[in-house]
């Protein structure tokens, strides 16, 4: 359970920001405004959330829980996620909140959140706007993905790996635009997805699949890798 | 010169009405229009039944191919799901006496039969739990799906349980608004008849004289076109089926939480049996008797005894329902669906799924032409009166298999001159092989297929004789489908979620298409 406290400097005038190592899980909520880079590294997909059922757009680091074929920043490509950028912090109507008991926080190291005049410092500033980004974010998936659902759009995508040592993977639940579908919208729903910057995120999204026989042979080399240094 | 078939006109406004409606006019979408029209003529002033709040999977496809939302459906026709019906105190009466007839398939069963080997090894477990979650999955009171399943996709195999007043309503709007049928609200004064004894038109006070090519009697036990017009008889089956009549009461629940059956609760009584149906916002609860056996009064008692405080002073709604059919059901240009066509206890819920495959069969092979009418006529029927017999057959099934002999009921339902030829060959059949593929349930769409006869034989009891030597060849693989029986159970119970919390999900939600 999360420790939240909502963020002021007279209880967290002390507090720092710690670079933490940061682990990304295999799949991470992806926001409209971080398509273009998150598509040079890895695929996005759909999944649903199992508490409602319904769509949200992931970037997929790896083919299962645990796993993470891209786990440093350079792997990404400079791609650095709003939601890891977030980590820790929270918003609770109109302020700020963290969970206190988060490894990101330390009274000891790290860059201090607040200044001596008890106002945001650098790194409470950059958290700001990342919250503000995702705000926005999350109000364009949500009318991106509304769109997609009402022109039925989207498709469910299975996913079928074989790996040289023998291992299958199947991975279910994921979900992509459908390109076909998308060549027969008519006219009228065509420039409504244009315009609305819909067309470009759908796009996107069908182009980064290409990523997944990547992420594959990345995974193919990282056991390869492990397997020998085993033997040695 | 041929006279073409393109105006279709269905009398009766109930489920039976909608659904045909919605089925014609979905498949002929394309030519909808001036050139071939569905239209539904409705009295203003005759209330419907609204019997049949239990259906069969069958209703998912129908109600996609109609292109109704699933989401819309939940939140409009206070539905739940059913998994299939649990019969209580049917084989010998003591309180500890049930079985499920699920609506899955017994595991493997396109590639193995496993009754005979769940019978050799006789280790005390049920045939529905050796062979199949979804008892267990009752048990727990699961949903058969999660709310991140697409709609009228399932995890276990389900069909609904549902409000038959809303749902005709629900329909009744899809039909009109996005299917092109023509709603008239008027009452059948007369039937014209052409010469030839073809039906010409209706007249109508409120909307003047309809005239069709094609018109379907959805007018319920009234059975107003083919019955009173076309003068097509009645043929009762009381001598198989004794049941006929119901009392009827809507049970409010304890409060919001209380959880909701995911199966239909099928109670032996004295001299039938209750039904206990679980919809979201009440329980639909009725007593079928046999009016031969108890008195009104005495059922009443019966039922009022099932309730127990709930259902104290509720209003009791009692119903008089012959079990029969007509001798044809589609005579002339004239074709019979739902109660118009035939009424059968309500058992194994056969009421509408016998609409959706009449009303699937019309718009199919509906005919081009008055001149091939009659050809069409001929099939439907050969295929219709077999389902009914089969229906009949299957009925019977769950009274011959009582061991029951406490009351003149149970013991009038194992006389042999009450049991059909077939039923009876099947029997005898049946003690030495088990049903499955290459038996008897052959024809295209069957209305219960093999797995239900052996849900429902050995659910009670019955005994198949097993020759072990003849079963060796399959050991392994039978060994395997058990063994994958038990994994699958217990992945499902730790993975579905609380009936009444997915349809709380459902309607707050919605599920996605996909």
């Amino acid at each position: 359970m999360p420790n939240l406290q909502l963020l002021n400097p007279k209880t967290h005038g002390q507090l720092r920001l710690r670079s933490t190592a940061e682990a990304a899980p295999h799949f991470l909520q992806v926001l409209a405004p971080e398509f273009q880079v998150a598509a040079t590294c890895c695929p996005i997909l759909f999944t649903k959330d199992p508490e409602t059922g319904s769509f949200y757009a992931g970037a997929m680091f790896g083919f299962k829980p645990g796993e993470n074929l891209l786990g440093s920043p350079e792997d990404r490509g400079g791609f650095h996620p709003l939601m890891l950028q977030r980590e820790g912090f929270f918003m609770s109507e109109r302020n700020i909140a963290i969970d206190r008991d988060h490894a990101r926080f330390s009274e000891h190291e790290g860059e201090p959140l607040f200044n001596e005049a008890h106002e945001p410092g650098n790194s409470l500033r950059a958290i700001q706007r990342t919250l503000g980004e995702i705000h926005h974010g999350l109000e364009r998936n949500k009318s991106f993905i509304a769109e997609l659902t009402a022109h039925k759009l989207i498709e469910p995508i299975e996913i079928s790996l074989k790996f040289e040592n023998g291992e299958r993977l199947t991975l279910q639940g994921l979900y992509t635009v459908s390109l076909d579908r998308l060549r027969d919208v008519d006219d009228a729903a065509a420039l409504q997805l244009f315009r609305a910057g819909h067309l470009q995120l759908a796009y996107t999204m069908a182009a980064s699949l290409k990523h997944i026989p990547r992420l594959a042979q990345l995974r193919e080399q990282q056991q390869a890798t492990r397997g020998q240094s085993r033997q040695a | 010169m041929v006279k073409p078939v393109r105006h279709i006109v269905i009398v009766g406004g109930g489920t039976a009405g909608w659904l045909t409606a919605g089925v014609i006019a979905a498949k002929h979408r394309a030519r909808m229009g001036a050139e071939f029209s569905v239209t539904l003529v409705e009295s203003p002033n005759t209330p419907i039944i609204g019997v049949g709040e239990g259906t069969w999977p069958t209703l998912r496809s129908t109600l996609a191919r109609i292109g109704v939302s699933e989401t819309e459906f939940f939140r409009k026709c206070e539905a739940a799901f059913k998994q299939g019906a649990r019969f209580a105190r049917w084989t010998t009466g003591e309180a500890d006496d049930f079985y499920y007839h699920p609506l899955m398939l017994p595991q493997s069963f396109a590639q193995l039969n496993l009754v005979p080997h769940w019978l050799a090894r006789e280790d005390g477990r049920s045939f529905c739990d050796a062979v199949c979650p979804q008892g267990r999955l009752c048990d727990d009171g699961l949903a058969p799906k999660t709310i991140a399943t697409a709609e009228f996709e399932a995890v276990a195999n389900y069909s609904y349980h549902l409000d038959a007043g809303k749902f005709a309503a629900f329909l009744q709007e899809h039909c009109c608004e996005k299917l092109g049928v023509r709603h008239v609200l008027a009452d059948v004064q007369r039937v014209n008849l052409a010469p030839g004894g073809d039906i010409l038109s209706l007249s109508t006070p409120q909307a003047g004289e309809i005239a069709g090519d094609l018109f379907v009697d959805c007018t319920g036990f009234k059975a107003l076109l083919i019955g009173e017009t076309l003068g097509v008889p009645f043929k009762e089956c009381g001598d198989v089926l004794f049941c006929d009549r119901a009392l009827a009461v809507q049970v409010p629940y304890a409060s919001e939480a209380t959880p909701i059956a995911c199966q239909t609760i099928s109670t032996a009584q004295s001299a039938g049996w209750i039904w206990d149906i679980g919809l979201p916002a009440r329980r639909g609860v009725g007593h079928v008797y046999s009016s031969r056996h108890i008195s009104d009064q005495q059922a009443e008692r019966e039922l009022r005894d099932y309730l127990g405080a709930a259902g104290r002073d509720l209003p009791v709604r009692k119903l008089v329902i012959p079990a029969g059919h007509r001798e044809t059901f589609w005579k002339r240009n004239c074709v019979a669906v739902g109660l118009a066509a035939g009424f059968l206890e309500p058992l194994e819920a056969s009421a509408i799924v016998l609409i959706e495959l009449s009303a699937k069969f019309i718009a199919e092979q509906l005919p081009v032409c008055r001149e091939v009418m009659d050809l069409i006529a001929a099939r439907f029927n050969a295929t219709t009166q077999y389902r009914w017999g089969r229906i009949i057959d299957f009925l019977k099934l769950h009274y011959v298999l009582t061991k029951r002999t406490d009351s003149a009921f149970w013991r009038d339902n194992l006389l042999p001159e009450t049991i059909p030829d077939r039923l009876q060959d099947l029997l005898l059949l049946w003690s030495h092989q088990s049903p499955w593929f290459h038996d008897e349930f052959d024809r295209v769409e069957e209305v219960f297929p093999a797995a239900s006869y052996q849900y429902v034989l050995y659910g009670m009891g019955f005994r198949t004789q097993v020759e072990p030597a003849a079963l060796s060849g399959d050991a392994k693989n039978a060994e395997r489908a058990l063994r994958e029986n038990a994994i699958q159970t217990e992945r499902l119970r730790a993975g579905l979620p609380r009936h009444r919390e997915l349809i709380r999900k459902i309607v707050e939600h919605g599920m996605q298409t996909v």
